[in-house]
């Protein structure tokens, strides 16, 4: 039945989430959102900003609960001013806070909201069934959700936006409150879901380290307007580096580096070398082992692109 | 909905949640039918139904003590006592207690949960308009109250008419159970507004139960004290034709006066003020009920 179905449905926009000249200026004249114009491919997108950003505001626009002051925005095609109710049956959406009752089984919560979804009631059984399975909560789906950890109960907010078989995802800070451990597996999630199960999603985080592991493309917006918004390669790109951990005769290296055409700079107990193609290992090996250093760490890394940010803001959007 | 992706994926056989995942092209209900299951879900958890048994002692035991009158009468009548309790009036106290008991623990239950989890965002991402939440708790609390004040009048009604002799006790017993359950209605109508909308207001459930059982048990005595202070229920003084409209209770008896009931209940005759009664019922249910749309108004957009 699945295969028979085109995999793109003729008539399926080349973006997901499209907005233009988006305002919200909320009573008292607060500005949440000025002038946004972003287009969102399908895909896994980022969208990035500090707190205040505006985040909040786009996905509460693009949900369809409060209407903009100006502008445009649509979602999948649909107008979110006046289709809101179609397109929260296409989207699932995962909350930044706690959003879920202690003293009922994940089972019966994400049935729940898939019959709130409009599943049929065997149909939102089974499909709750299997969310939590996919979110990797299939033994525990019988204990009461106050008994779960908080890495669980995140996969639960995560199993209730996916029950509905939504075309898009809309996930708020789905790493708050989480160990670095369980932020890897979320997000390993997520990458999963977007790769595999066909679904679009925009996630909404203000650590760009953590979600540019995971996301096609970056939207990043500042106090309610658009900072940049491209494809993650292009925001990586050229900034590859090395970095290079010696226990000691860390100024030698450099300078030694320096010698060698590198401008090593350093950041603590480590020096990040631009990472221009293979040879730059040779070179950096070659100068370790000519001063015969301890050399303890090489490995390459990137730039976080908050620091790409930095050096780009004003730049032109894309 | 056999996939092949199953099959496809070759490490399955350790990783369980490596099935791959299913699309669903199947029929979705729509917004009605949406509202409709939430009202049946809803319903359900008025009487703990799906809930632990904890939240099942008070609807069971609500429920036990409003019909135990009931089951006396058909006692009583079958040794060929007449009715004990009119079908309008049916134990006017108790009948207020065990209501302000159910709506104080349930309603609650219905609508502090929701708030205190914060988990509207959850239903108001879904295809649900904002009003659509409140309303389908309005009427599946309303049908709650409905069938806890209207099956204490059926077993009254039923265990009068095993001991008719003819069918014309029976007929008249019909007779005087129909205007009955229309009181039931109105309590039902309008409690259920009163108590959800104070139940809203607060997403700390005992503060919500506190709320409801105050404000329902305050007016109600604070009226009663003043019918009596005015001369009782005989009292045909414009104070105490008016005092009950202190009170959510007595302002349902005093409609139920006005619209020719003829029991003596809760209140003085309210006389020719009836049809303020009457006013105060409507706007104080236009006010809970407007209350509550502006209470979830304000939540989904938060």
């Amino acid at each position: 039945m699945p295969a028979s179905q085109a995999p793109e449905p003729p008539g399926e926009p080349a973006a997901v989430i499209e907005t233009k000249a988006l305002t919200k200026v909320y009573p008292r004249n607060v500005t949440a959102l000025d002038g946004l114009a972003v287009n969102v491919a399908p895909g896994v997108t980022g969208l990035v900003g500090a707190n205040g950003a505006g985040k909040s505001t786009l996905i509460k626009i693009l949900l369809g609960l409060i209407p903009p002051t100006k502008g445009q925005a649509k979602v999948l095609g649909h107008d979110c001013a006046t289709s809101g109710e179609t397109i929260r049956t296409l989207l699932g959406y995962m909350p930044e806070h706690d959003c879920l009752p202690p003293d009922v089984t994940a089972t019966e919560f994400v049935t729940h909201l898939g019959r709130m979804s409009g599943l049929p009631p065997t149909v939102a059984k089974e499909r709750a069934a299997e969310s939590l399975r996919h979110v990797g909560l299939h033994e525990e789906r019988y204990r009461l959700i106050g008994t779960y950890s908080t890495g669980m109960k995140q996969r639960v907010k995560l199993a209730q936006a996916l029950v509905g078989d939504p075309r898009l995802l809309l996930l708020d800070e789905p790493t708050n409150g989480l160990d670095p451990a369980g932020r890897t597996a979320m997000l390993e999630l997520i990458a999963r879901i977007g790769a595999e199960f066909g679904i679009s999603i925009m996630v909404a985080s203000h650590l760009l380290g953590e979600i540019e592991r995971i996301c096609d493309h970056l939207v990043a917006i500042e106090a309610g307007r658009l900072l940049r918004a491209d494809t993650i390669t292009s925001f990586t790109q050229a900034s590859q580096v090395l970095a290079v951990e010696v226990e000691e005769g860390l100024a030698q290296l450099q300078a030694e580096l320096a010698a060698h055409g590198l401008t090593a700079t350093a950041q603590q107990r480590v020096l990040l070398v631009p990472l221009g193609g293979d040879d730059t290992y040779d070179v950096v090996r070659d100068c370790v082992a000519a001063l015969a250093l301890p050399l303890c760490r090489l490995e390459q890394r990137r730039h976080q692109v908050e620091e790409l940010f930095r050096d780009e803001e004003g730049a032109p959007s894309v | 909905m056999s996939d092949s992706t199953v099959s496809a994926q070759p490490q399955a056989a350790g990783v369980i949640h490596d099935l791959g995942y299913r699309r669903y092209d199947g029929p979705r209900l729509g917004r009605a039918q949406i509202v409709r299951a939430l009202t049946w879900h809803t319903f359900r958890s008025a009487f703990g139904i799906g809930r632990g048994v904890k939240a099942k002692i008070i609807p069971v035991l609500a429920f036990v003590a409003i019909c135990l009158p009931a089951f006396a009468n058909a006692f009583a009548v079958a040794r060929g006592n007449p009715r004990l309790f009119g079908y309008d009036v049916y134990v006017p106290q108790l009948r207020v207690v065990v209501v302000t008991i159910f709506l104080a623990a349930q309603a609650p239950e219905l609508v502090s949960r929701d708030l205190r989890n914060h988990v509207l965002p959850l239903y108001f991402s879904r295809p649900l308009r904002r009003g659509d939440y409140p309303l389908a708790k309005y009427i599946a609390l309303t049908a709650a109250c409905l069938l806890l004040i209207e099956v204490p009048l059926l077993i009254l009604y039923v265990g009068t008419i095993a001991s008719a002799k003819n069918g014309h006790g029976v007929w008249n017993e019909t007779k005087a159970l129909i205007p009955g359950l229309g009181v039931g209605l109105m309590w039902a109508v309008l409690m259920s507004a009163v108590g959800l909308f104070l139940a809203s207001l607060t997403g700390r459930r005992a503060y919500a139960t506190g709320i409801v059982a105050i404000s329902c048990f305050l007016t109600w005595t604070v009226s009663e004290v003043l019918i009596q202070v005015e001369g009782g229920m005989t009292a045909t003084s414009t104070g105490a034709r008016i005092a009950g409209l202190f009170s959510p209770f007595n302002i349902l008896d005093g409609v139920r006066i006005w619209l020719g009931g003829t029991s003596p209940g809760e209140d003085a005759n309210p006389g020719h003020f009836g049809p303020l009664f009457g006013v105060f019922a409507v706007l104080l249910l236009a006010a809970c009920l407007g209350g509550l749309a502006a209470r979830y108004r304000k939540v989904s957009q938060s």
